[in-house]
């Protein structure tokens, strides 16, 4: 009997070689191959298989010379094999012509009724001489040096064909042999499946030790159930899904990298039995959790029995890796946004430098229209926002959290990094930031803003992110040394960053050492990533030193109040702006001020005023200067009237002094009526 | 003080000449302004404070350019505030551009304008690569003459502009002759393409240009004297010529001789004093710095106290207590 597993399915063939006769069909692993558990070897057959061996080596050793007598014919190549009439009878079916160093087929006459030849272990090159044995079953071609598979157009019975262990570079001519149930091809020099699909009644189709790249053409083999393509070259695999019996794919020792090159195993439902070791693919990490999620009627992977434990984990591992894919493509998308919108900062801020006021407003109006983007595309990290706790699974906790994110600019807390782009996003500082996320923060990053604009929310900054140590400031447009005072109203700064594109401060040779004057009261610890050296502070001391005591000690005393209390009267109205004044703000704000007074005072007076507010106040000032004019020259006016009536009065007193003198001398020159004259006065009085 | 011809000028014009009314009006502008404060002290007090300073110069000190170029003394004041901040930046010995400069003008006065720092860059470079760098003397004198005479050099352009191309001013107001134009033709106009314009006939316009009008003008005399050293000369040549005579800086009277630029001992003393209280201030702060406290900073604040702000009168209220370590 044909051992089980070679059964047909269809229950056809199965009695025809139902003669004793144990057929082994060979398939072609080799011995050192431990791991397989298999141990399908052609050198010690399995026991059925070794009654025809023993049968052979009788009819070998006995019969040597006796019985098969290969004599020469008339045609000169070809050898014409005779058997004596009792082995005919005896073995009328089968003919064992191994190890006979054939070169060629010999012609076997009178043997119609073969069932079984058996030409293993010689040289032959071509089949032969064998079309007129139509009642062939079994041919054994196992061991030669056949290069083309041919002469077998007659051989319509044949159901086992072992053409293994020769030279056979392509399938063909296997047209007529549609009742072919196992056909053996390993070990030769095939490069592609072809001319396979009429073979409906194939079962098992061995192509190990071939060159073949790929598989497809499977197309047709509605019975194969076992495929073997070991020891081949195979990238990918097609077609696989369309063997509606195929329960046995062995793919070991191919070059197979990917499951998407055999993705079509996935919709075999017969596949139970696998193998893939031997390819790149047996080594990665995600090997066996990704076979056994795609292959779920999968019974055994690598000659191993596929548990229900292994199995759970796999799809454990699988769901995981599909979220951490997910997660991964979320964050990849938001990076692209972010990108996006960094990148229209940038050009909007490019065109506001080169000062194109037309275009400015059309886009102002065309990002305003943009609709409440932010909450809609990013609604589940804006949730995921902290100070609502939200919880987010621990292996997914992102540190990257895009806030606000719309076309004209970008807020991004990220750890310990506060970064704004354009000047829309100044507006998040209003915002209710939690306490843990403002104290994480200890660097604060501004690109694309104007430094004017910048100057206006520092008290924000000072009181929302109190551990903000180190500012930077790229493409803010600072262009005046001046415009660093403005720093000097924060409460420390550690470190500052400036980079040199968009900020043309940093040309100067001596920013640094100004920085590190006006702002010494921070003893900065790094400028633009160098340290701040004894040497440095010593230097911007004796550079600017005399402007600071200038400013200081010898302005009067009424410019210094008033340019204090400028800086106050600011603070002031920022925190009187800030809904509902909290009272522990108060207190601060009133030991700001005194530090502020307290802190290096002398130098307390150089200030930064933005450009804006400078203009402001200058033509606030016209008024009051204007009237000024006019009090002045009333001033004026007036004084000079009393000049001038002082003046004439000089000119004129002499005269009139001598006039007045004269009169009363004239007046006195008679005593006596004079004194009549007195005393007529002093009694009209009365 | 109490000259003859101090009296002898109609009131308007001796107000005028002496900027009084400038002063006024910026004083009682400023009144205004800063109500509440002064309001506290006494208006008497706020106006001698305002004088004083404007006699020692300092009233000029933050304000806006158009009070600075009001008036002469402004300008001068302006200059050596300017001098006296900066001298330190000079004795350094860096070298700085056009910009760098305008950059440490702004921070005495926020709205100074581009083009005269501009202008006095074109006469320390002759007008040629602007962006080179320039000696803080260099720029400092040739700044001073175009800030303090800034109407004047315009007009002076004008006139050259006018001889390069053959007219000659003169010849505009004195009524011409036949033979006064056939002078000026030819020769001016070849001459012109080669070095400028004749230094004699230079000389006479800006006299006239002198005589001609009121606001200030550098002493003719020295402007002669610049003038006759020099057969031919041009526009910068001219200027670079005034900025670098000696006379005409004494007459200004802003800033002190080229040789004792970098030299203000009072002012170097009290550098001295500063630096030595920041290096203190700084190895103070780095032990402080070893010790990690919660809060590192604020404990800082506490225990910097206060310091009381020095008045425009009082004296420096350290001795001298370190020598300079270098």
């Amino acid at each position: 009997m044909i051992p089980g597993k070679y059964r047909s399915v269809s229950g056809r063939a199965a009695n025809n070689v139902n003669c004793g006769l144990h057929l082994v069909i060979q398939t072609s692993s080799l011995p050192e191959k431990s791991k397989v558990e298999f141990k399908l070897n052609k050198e010690t057959p399995s026991f059925s298989g070794r009654l025809l061996q023993h049968d052979l080596e009788r009819n070998y050793s006995s019969r040597q010379g006796d019985h098969i007598h290969l004599a020469s014919s008339s045609m000169p190549s070809f050898p014409i094999l005779q058997r004596s009439s009792e082995e005919k009878i005896l073995y009328s079916d089968r003919l064992t012509l191994e190890r006979q160093k054939l070169t060629v087929c010999p012609i076997i006459d009178g043997e119609e009724h073969l069932r079984l030849l058996n030409f293993q272990h010689n040289f032959i090159t071509r089949i032969q001489n064998i079309s007129n044995l139509q009642r062939l079953i079994f041919l054994d071609l196992y061991d030669n040096q056949i290069e083309e598979i041919s002469g077998l157009s007659t051989l319509r019975s044949l159901r086992v064909l072992l053409l293994g262990k020769n030279r056979i570079k392509r399938i063909s001519n296997l047209e007529n042999l549609k009742s072919l149930d196992v056909l053996d091809l390993h070990g030769n020099q095939i490069t592609k499946i072809e001319n396979v699909s009429h073979l409906c009644d194939l079962r098992v189709l061995n192509l190990a030790r071939n060159l073949l790249s790929h598989v497809d053409n499977l197309n047709g083999l509605d019975s194969l159930t076992e495929l073997n393509l070991r020891h081949n070259q195979i990238t990918f695999v097609r077609d696989v899904d369309n063997l509606p019996c195929l329960q046995r794919l062995f793919l070991s020792f191919n070059n197979i990298s990917t499951f998407e090159s055999v993705c079509c195993l996935a919709d075999s439902s017969s596949l139970s039995d696998i193998t893939f070791d031997g390819n790149p693919i047996a080594q990665e990490s995600w090997y066996k959790h990704t076979i056994l999620q795609n292959m779920m009627q999968l019974r055994q992977l690598d000659m191993k029995r596929v548990t229900e434990e292994e199995r759970r984990i796999a799809s454990v591992v699988a769901k995981k890796e599909e979220e951490k894919k997910r997660e991964s493509h979320k964050q990849s998308l938001l990076k692209e946004k972010k990108r996006l919108t960094i990148n229209n900062v940038a050009r909007k801020w490019d065109l506001q430098q080169n000062r194109i006021p037309n275009i400015a407003p059309n886009q102002d109006r065309k990002v305003s229209d943009s609709p409440q983007d932010p909450s809609q595309l990013h609604g589940s990290t804006v949730s995921a926002f902290p100070e609502e706790t939200g919880s987010l699974d621990s292996g997914l906790s992102n540190t990257l959290q895009g806030l606000s994110v719309t076309d004209t600019h970008l807020v991004e807390v990220d750890g310990d990094t506060l970064s704004l782009y354009g000047s829309g996003a100044l507006e998040s500082l209003d915002r209710n930031w939690s306490v843990q996320t403002a104290g994480m923060v200890t660097t604060v990053s501004f690109t694309f803003i104007e430094f004017d604009e910048i100057v206006q929310v520092l008290p924000k900054l000072k009181i929302k992110f109190p551990n903000s140590l180190h500012l930077k400031f790229k493409e803010t447009n600072l262009v005046m040394l001046q415009q660093f005072n403005a720093l000097a109203q924060l409460r420390r700064v550690d470190q500052l960053t400036i980079d040199p594109q968009g900020n043309p401060v940093v040309n100067f040779t001596l920013w640094k050492y100004y920085v590190l004057f006006r702002l010494s009261h921070f003893s900065m610890q790094k400028i633009n990533g160098t340290e701040v050296t004894q040497n440095d502070m010593i230097m911007a001391e004796r550079l600017f030193g005399i402007l600071a005591h200038v400013a200081s000690s010898e302005l009067p005393q009424y410019r210094l109040i008033s340019i204090l209390g400028d800086v106050r009267k600011k603070q002031f109205r920022y925190l009187l702006e800030t809904k509902g004044k909290k009272p522990g703000l108060v207190n601060e704000e009133n030991s700001d001020s005194k530090r502020l007074v307290g802190e290096n005072t002398n130098r307390a007076t150089l200030n930064y005023t933005t450009r804006d507010f400078y203009n402001e106040r200058l033509e606030e000032i016209k008024e009051k200067k204007k009237f000024c004019k006019m009090y002045m020259e009333d001033l004026v006016k007036e004084a000079t009237e009393i000049n001038m009536k002082n003046e004439a009065l000089q000119k004129l007193w002499p005269q009139m002094f001598i006039e007045l003198v004269r009169d009363a001398v004239i007046e006195i020159r008679n005593k006596n009526s004079y004194m009549k004259l007195c005393l007529q006065q002093i009694t009209d009085q009365k | 003080m109490l000259s003859p011809e101090r009296l002898a000028l109609p009131d308007y014009e001796y107000l005028a000449q002496r900027h009084v009314l400038t002063y006024m009006e910026d004083a009682v502008c400023q009144l205004l302004e800063n109500k509440e404060d002064i309001s506290q002290y006494g208006v008497a007090r706020f106006f001698t404070e305002y004088f004083n300073s404007v006699c020692q110069g300092t009233h000029i000190l933050f304000r806006e350019f158009s009070f600075i170029q009001a008036t002469p003394h402004n300008r001068a004041s302006f200059l050596r505030a300017f001098w006296k901040c900066f001298r330190t930046v000079g004795k350094n010995g860096d070298l700085l551009t056009m910009r760098e400069y305008h950059c440490l003008l702004q921070l005495l006065c926020p709205d100074f304008p581009l083009e005269l720092t501009q202008k006095a860059a074109r006469i320390v470079l002759m007008d040629d690569a602007m962006d080179c760098l320039m000696s803080f003397s260099d720029f400092l004198f040739a700044f001073q003459i175009q800030f303090y005479y800034s109407e004047f050099l315009e007009s002076v352009a004008a006139i050259y502009q006018d001889l390069l191309a053959g007219k000659n001013p003169n010849t505009v107001i004195v009524p011409t002759s036949s033979s006064g134009q056939h002078r000026q033709r030819p020769p001016l106009g070849e001459a012109s393409l080669l070095e400028g314009v004749e230094a004699s006939l230079f000389s006479q316009c800006l006299e006239n240009l002198c005589d001609r009008h009121k606001y200030s003008c550098p002493p003719p005399a020295l402007v002669k004297e610049v003038l006759s050293n020099v057969q031919r000369l041009t526009f910068y040549g001219f200027l670079v010529a005034l900025s670098k005579h000696h006379g005409i800086n004494q007459a200004l009277g802003a800033l002190p001789d080229k040789g004792d630029l970098m030299h203000d001992p009072a002012m170097d003393e009290e550098l001295e004093r500063l630096v030595v209280r920041s290096r203190l201030h700084w190895t103070s702060r780095q032990h402080r710095a070893e010790k990690p406290g919660a809060f590192g900073f604020q404990r800082r604040d506490k225990l910097e106290a206060p310091e009381s702000m020095p008045s425009a009168s009082a004296p420096s209220p350290y001795p001298c207590r370190w020598e300079p370590r270098e």
